[in-house]
């Protein structure tokens, strides 16, 4: 367990220096094996987990997803989703920013980036909403809310990094993350309509849409939901592994960038060597995680904790709470990536341990992960739509924001206590 | 240095875009192939391993010389301007050291690999030549880790993928 306890420690020194994260855990997982094996077995180690990552077919899942992103982020379909959830609930109060909502559930079923779901969506909901006169708080609370259910509603990179990490199915991931999507959704509209009692002035209500308008508007997003069909369709029935469902996405989303006239030579380049750059970060960061990795598994501390816990008398569901509440403390002042590649490898051994499906804490991850984009100080999509908004205040994000950490920290107690939420559709896919 | 900083840049982004686009193009036909017409591309499985690497390797100088390895910087109030422009070239030397290191571990692996003659197993492709590009771009990584010694940070530096 010391042997543990001070490498993280060192790592977490390294890296608060403001030495890349992943060279933090590379280096500590190397010397810390070194020191307990010798140098010769720790060189072997880690040449073979940079060779290995390298040629493992199941990781090209990774890019393909990143890439698929990528073009339908280029290709526009932002704002088409917006008009068509529009037509449905913009007349309601506050039905804009339930609209963005929406939206953003849709563009999260192509893209599996809440960052990128995020900018998209700022570009289109936010004008809308400030030309019906919404307040500022609730437009820009809901994008940066929204925008992470491009990770909770797959595909999703996060899943995508967890499943290679615990080596749990990613196929199952996606398909457990479907519905804890919708109840997602769910709250994050009652979180819009909460605000809009509070303060009837926030959430103006727009014209409403004609049924004819409506099914024009849907007509327009037919495109996006034969995307997802087709790739998570595939994916979910057994038809493609997550690497093929990935690949065959990635050229749907290709073709369907080219319908569109969004592709030039060189917005393709653009896009190719961004999720190239994106995808070797990844894997670097992976690297290390997977080296610092196999030093604490070699330490007593896996075998230790759960010594604790059985001394302690602890339920099962106490460790669980304990490690929900960890991460949203973490979640506030960490980046996310960092926090889970960091802790993942510490608790899923415990968690498995305890008789908990590793499926099922994927999704519980993504949900802290979730949190932890919105909760202030720290969190990656305020920054985005503040970065997109010229002369947005970061306190008025802060305030806007508030009201859906509260419904993603409900979000998280019902799919702690019902795992069945998650596991239903994996289980009945028979994946 | 800023003469060969850029050109470098091109290539490799050049590269990488050619061999990711290639092996969406790979798994698409060989889907296609054998979903459609139930004949998979022959050996798209071993295409697509050598490409993931090429990818992940010709990207690696890439995401060093614009400095998106991910830093925490949550801790950057606390630090004066001069304290953190010394914590990173001390960080800037630890990546290059570090990278160096492995790129020798990885050249040692491509020399084993190319004296067993390793092949893949289907389209019997020579591995020792990745292996080798592999190893070669973790040094040209750790050499541009030095060269950014000299570069201050800018504010914006840094990214996030989630």
């Amino acid at each position: 367990m010391t042997e543990a306890l001070l490498g993280l420690g060192a790592m977490l020194v390294l890296s608060w220096l403001r030495i890349p994260i992943a060279i933090s855990m590379g280096l500590v997982g190397f010397i810390g094996l070194w020191w307990m094996r010798g140098l010769g077995p720790s060189m072997a180690s880690a040449t073979t987990v940079v060779y290995e990552t390298g040629f493992e077919y199941t990781l090209s899942v990774v890019p393909l997803f990143i890439l698929m992103g990528n073009f339908v982020t280029r290709a526009g379909m932002s704002k088409e989703l917006f008009r068509a959830a529009y037509t449905f609930v913009g007349h309601l109060r506050g039905g804009l920013a339930m609209a963005t909502v929406l939206a953003c559930a849709g563009f999260g079923a192509i893209c599996g980036s809440s960052i990128a779901t995020a900018a998209t969506m700022t570009k289109v909901a936010y004008p809308s909403m400030r030309g019906h006169g919404y307040s500022d708080e609730l437009a820009v609370g809901t994008i940066a809310a929204g925008g992470t259910l491009g990770i909770l509603i797959p595909p999703s990179t996060i899943m995508v990094i967890y499943g290679i990490m615990t080596e749990t199915s990613i196929g199952k991931l996606f398909a457990a993350g479907m519905l804890p999507g919708l109840v997602a959704v769910i709250l994050l509209c009652l979180a819009v309509r909460y605000i809009c009692w509070r303060n009837p002035e926030a959430g103006p209500p727009a014209e409403r849409a004609s049924w004819k308008e409506r099914l024009l508007a849907l007509r327009d997003v037919w495109a996006v939901a034969a995307l997802f069909a087709f790739a998570m369709g595939g994916i979910y029935l057994g038809v493609f592994t997550a690497t093929e469902g990935a690949g065959a996405g990635a050229f749907g989303a290709f073709g369907f960038a080219l319908a569109r006239r969004a592709l030039s030579w060189r917005t393709l380049f653009e896009v190719l060597v961004d999720s190239a750059r994106t995808t070797a970060m990844l894997f670097v960061i992976l690297v290390g995680a997977l080296i610092f990795s196999n030093f604490v598994n070699f330490t007593s501390m896996p075998g230790d904790l759960k010594a604790l816990i059985t001394h302690w008398q602890l339920s099962p569901i106490t460790v669980m709470v304990v490690i929900c509440v960890i991460y949203i403390l973490l979640g506030t002042a960490m980046e996310e990536l960092s926090m889970i590649l960091l802790t993942v490898p510490l608790f899923y051994p415990l968690v498995q341990s305890l008789g908990f499906d590793l499926v099922w804490f994927g999704i519980i991850i993504v949900v802290v992960v979730q949190i932890g984009l919105i909760s202030p100080p720290v969190g990656m999509n305020m920054f985005v739509v503040k970065s997109m908004i010229p002369g947005m205040k970061t306190q008025t994000i802060f305030r806007g924001v508030m009201p859906f950490v509260a419904a993603m920290i409900v979000l998280l107690a019902i799919l702690v206590a019902f795992p069945q939420i998650s596991l239903w559709l994996p289980q009945r896919l028979n994946l | 240095m800023k003469r060969l900083d850029v050109p470098l840049q091109h290539a490799l982004g050049l590269a990488s875009a050619v061999v990711l686009f290639l092996m969406m193009m790979t798994t698409a036909v060989d889907v296609g192939g054998r979903y459609l017409f139930n004949k998979p591309l022959a050996g798209g499985f071993e295409l697509t391993e050598i490409m993931l690497a090429a990818l992940i390797y010709c990207g690696l100088p890439l995401v060093s010389a614009r400095r998106e390895h991910i830093v925490i910087d949550t801790f950057d109030g606390f630090f004066s301007r001069r304290l953190r422009r010394g914590l990173d070239i001390v960080a800037e030397v630890v990546c290059a050291a570090a990278l160096a290191g492995v790129g020798f571990l990885i050249f040692k692996r491509a020399i084993r690999v190319g004296e067993y003659a390793d092949t893949t197993s289907v389209l019997k492709l020579p591995l020792a030549p990745v292996v080798y590009l592999m190893a070669t771009m973790i040094v040209i990584a750790a050499l541009i880790h030095l060269f950014l010694i000299f570069v201050p940070h800018k504010d914006d530096d840094g990214k996030s993928v989630i």
